[in-house]
């Protein structure tokens, strides 16, 4: 794009903080990044921010305070664009693993008791049960490469590309042997893949960290693993870990056969 | 053809002469007992002693993802990067099949370069196996070869017989002439013709291929479909280890600093859900058992329409990889309507009532 750079802004909400610190993670690159675009806001980088229009808006973590919806919301209403940054963002991360609401005000009273919050807390929730999303750049944390492929084609005005491929796309690139083929629980057929295999391509199982791919076959894949041994909690478990809210519906319909 | 004969302790010092300039890649055993094609630095290293590496060797001609050529506004520059003199030695009968279908799909109608540069800038060593209970090129007709190789390697005892398969094999030999024996004695035949005997007699794994057309017609619209659909986990496996799939996406990576892009090519799988997905939302095969009917008209009905020969080599990757057993085995026999031992046949009742 020529002429006006393009304003961007990037915000935290609840998570580790590893997207905006990887964006920060990008050495080489940043003063091209800085070059290329106008960084309006990004806390975690610089202190004289502006909280104004922006064409994009990148956003990490889940929301879970009350405050988080209004923020997002504003953001929302500032932005052409609205990217959901990393895991949290995008399915809800690991904190959304509770969404029996009943169930989250127990664990809740558990670990807080009576204690009166100052951010009054809500159940934690991928940024698109809030708001419409444009784009989705999944991962736990993001990837380098996969962060400046998205980037130079939003600063480029091409529409970005998603990642609507497994893992085993790229563990077969590198040519790895089959870890679920020989026993093992990878759930590398049910992710998004964008780290390129990395867990594999050092014989360690995908435990699914960049969350759910589009077109994912669950229903096989937890009757597989039940047929290599593992049980039907031990399952669940692990596949919960980090599809966050994404798959409420896969559960229910699971649950009914249960 | 020519045939000569090369001790076993001369095949290192050969290899070394024919490589001078070209870079080596043999079969090596890696981490995980499995074998892999990959740069020889140290003889030592190569293992002879496989029967299939996990991805064919298509992959030293059209690398898994590589860099097209780099565009802008001013025009565009071709990028050969992955082309450089190889010579790959230990290229089984089923796999030297795979790349003669290979380079009839990459001349016929648009020559591809990409593929064609790389080809002309290798070598290629095939050598003799012995099949396992995964292999059953035998039913493919791809258990010999008679062309697609520059020297092929069949080991008997202590010494190979070596077949000259081009001038450039031929070119070879004589870089070390004096490693090799002309003349062949008849128990040096009588040998080779009861190792032969011996290596029909020993596969075990059998697949009716030139029934299949008329199955796959037949049972088109047979149940057996949705229960592999049901199955699949559209990994993408299945086509990314065989020898013969050939699919490829392009993309564009824009540059940030310059006013240009990258055009890249990876490896795509028909298996994938965005492999048929067009622009307006639409996907022509969105159900995972449509994608497995397509995978399976290719490899067991269209090309032996069009081509006399199937589009499988018998190589039993398929085999070795489909977490779900899903593969030209399996499938084939529940063509014939047989009871097949397979995860998919397993799958829950209430998935599979
Ligand atoms: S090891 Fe995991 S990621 Fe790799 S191909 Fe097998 S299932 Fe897929
Ligand atoms: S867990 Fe899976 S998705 Fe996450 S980095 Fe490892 S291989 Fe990639
Ligand atoms: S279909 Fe299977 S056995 Fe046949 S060539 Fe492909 S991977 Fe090998
Ligand atoms: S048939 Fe097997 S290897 Fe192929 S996509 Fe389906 S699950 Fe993966």
């Amino acid at each position: 794009m020529k002429g006006k750079k393009l304003k961007i802004g990037i915000y935290e909400l609840t998570g580790c903080a590893g997207d905006a610190l990887m964006i920060l993670n990008c050495e080489k690159e940043l003063p091209a990044i800085f070059q290329a675009v106008d960084i309006q806001s990004f806390l975690m980088a610089k202190s004289d921010n502006i909280d104004d229009e922006l064409d994009v808006a990148l956003v990490e973590g889940s929301v879970t305070t009350e405050k988080e919806v209004e923020e997002l919301k504003d953001i929302r209403k500032r932005s052409k664009i609205v990217v959901a940054l990393g895991l949290c963002a995008t399915v809800g991360g690991i904190q959304a693993r509770f969404q029996d609401p009943q169930k989250w005000q127990e664990n809740f009273r558990q670990v807080y008791g009576e204690t009166k919050m100052e951010l009054p807390a809500v159940v934690s929730k991928p940024i698109d049960a809030y708001i419409k999303v444009d784009f989705y750049l999944p991962g736990c944390p993001i990837s380098k490469e996969q962060f400046l492929n998205f980037f130079t084609r939003v600063v480029k005005g091409a529409p970005p590309e998603s990642y609507p491929q497994p893992v085993c796309v790229s563990c077969k690139y590198k040519e790895n042997d089959c870890l679920l083929k020989n026993g093992l629980f990878c759930l590398g057929p049910l992710t998004a893949d964008g780290c390129g295999a990395v867990c594999p391509s050092h014989n360690l199982p995908c435990v699914g960290c960049w969350g759910p791919v589009q077109g994912g076959n669950w229903t096989s894949e937890f009757y597989l693993l039940q047929d290599k041994g593992f049980s039907r909690e031990f399952i669940k478990k692990k596949m919960a870990n980090f599809a966050g809210t994404k798959l409420s519906e896969f559960w229910k319909q699971f649950d009914r056969r249960d | 053809m020519k045939i000569v004969k090369l001790k076993k302790s001369n095949l290192h010092p050969f290899l070394q002469a024919a490589s001078q300039d070209a870079e080596l890649w043999a079969p090596v055993r890696q981490k995980n007992n499995k074998h892999s094609f990959q740069p020889i630095k140290d003889f030592a290293t190569i293992d002879l002693n496989y029967t299939r590496t996990i991805l064919p060797p298509r992959k030293l001609f059209l690398p898994p993802q590589f860099n097209m050529f780099q565009a802008s506004l001013q025009g565009y520059k071709e990028d050969f990067s992955h082309v450089s003199p190889k010579v790959i030695f230990g290229v089984h009968p089923c796999d030297l099949h795979g790349l003669l279908i290979f380079d009839e799909f990459h001349r016929q109608n648009f020559e591809d370069p990409y593929y064609l540069k790389a080809k002309e800038n290798t070598l290629i060593f095939g050598h003799s196996c012995w099949p396992d209970d995964k292999c059953f090129c035998q039913s493919t007709n791809t258990h010999l070869v008679e062309e697609g190789y520059d020297l092929f390697f069949s080991e008997l005892d202590d010494y190979y017989l070596v077949w000259i398969g081009s001038s450039r094999g031929d070119d070879c030999l004589r870089l070390a002439p004096e490693l090799f024996d002309e003349s062949l004695s008849e128990e040096d035949i009588k040998g080779y013709i009861a190792w032969q005997e011996k290596r029909n007699q020993a596969f075990k794994l059998k697949i009716n291929f030139f029934a299949m057309p008329d199955l796959m017609e037949l049972r088109y619209h047979h149940s057996l479909w949705e229960k592999l659909g049901q199955a699949c986990l559209s990994c993408g496996s299945c086509s990314l280890v065989c020898p013969t799939c050939n699919c490829y996406n392009v993309q564009d990576q824009p540059l940030l600093s310059q006013d240009a892009s990258n055009i890249q090519r990876c490896w795509d799988s028909c298996m994938l859900e965005n492999y048929s997905a067009v622009a307006g939302g639409e996907n022509f095969r969105e159900k995972r058992s449509q994608r497995l009917k397509l995978w399976y008209t290719h490899k067991l009905q269209a090309y032996i329409s069009k081509y006399g020969k199937p589009a499988c080599v018998g190589c039993g990757r398929c085999i070795a990889t489909c977490p779900v057993d899903i593969n030209v085995f399996t499938v084939s026999r529940a063509l014939e309507g047989e009871e097949v031992e397979a995860f998919w046949n397993r799958l829950a009742k209430e998935v599979n009532p």
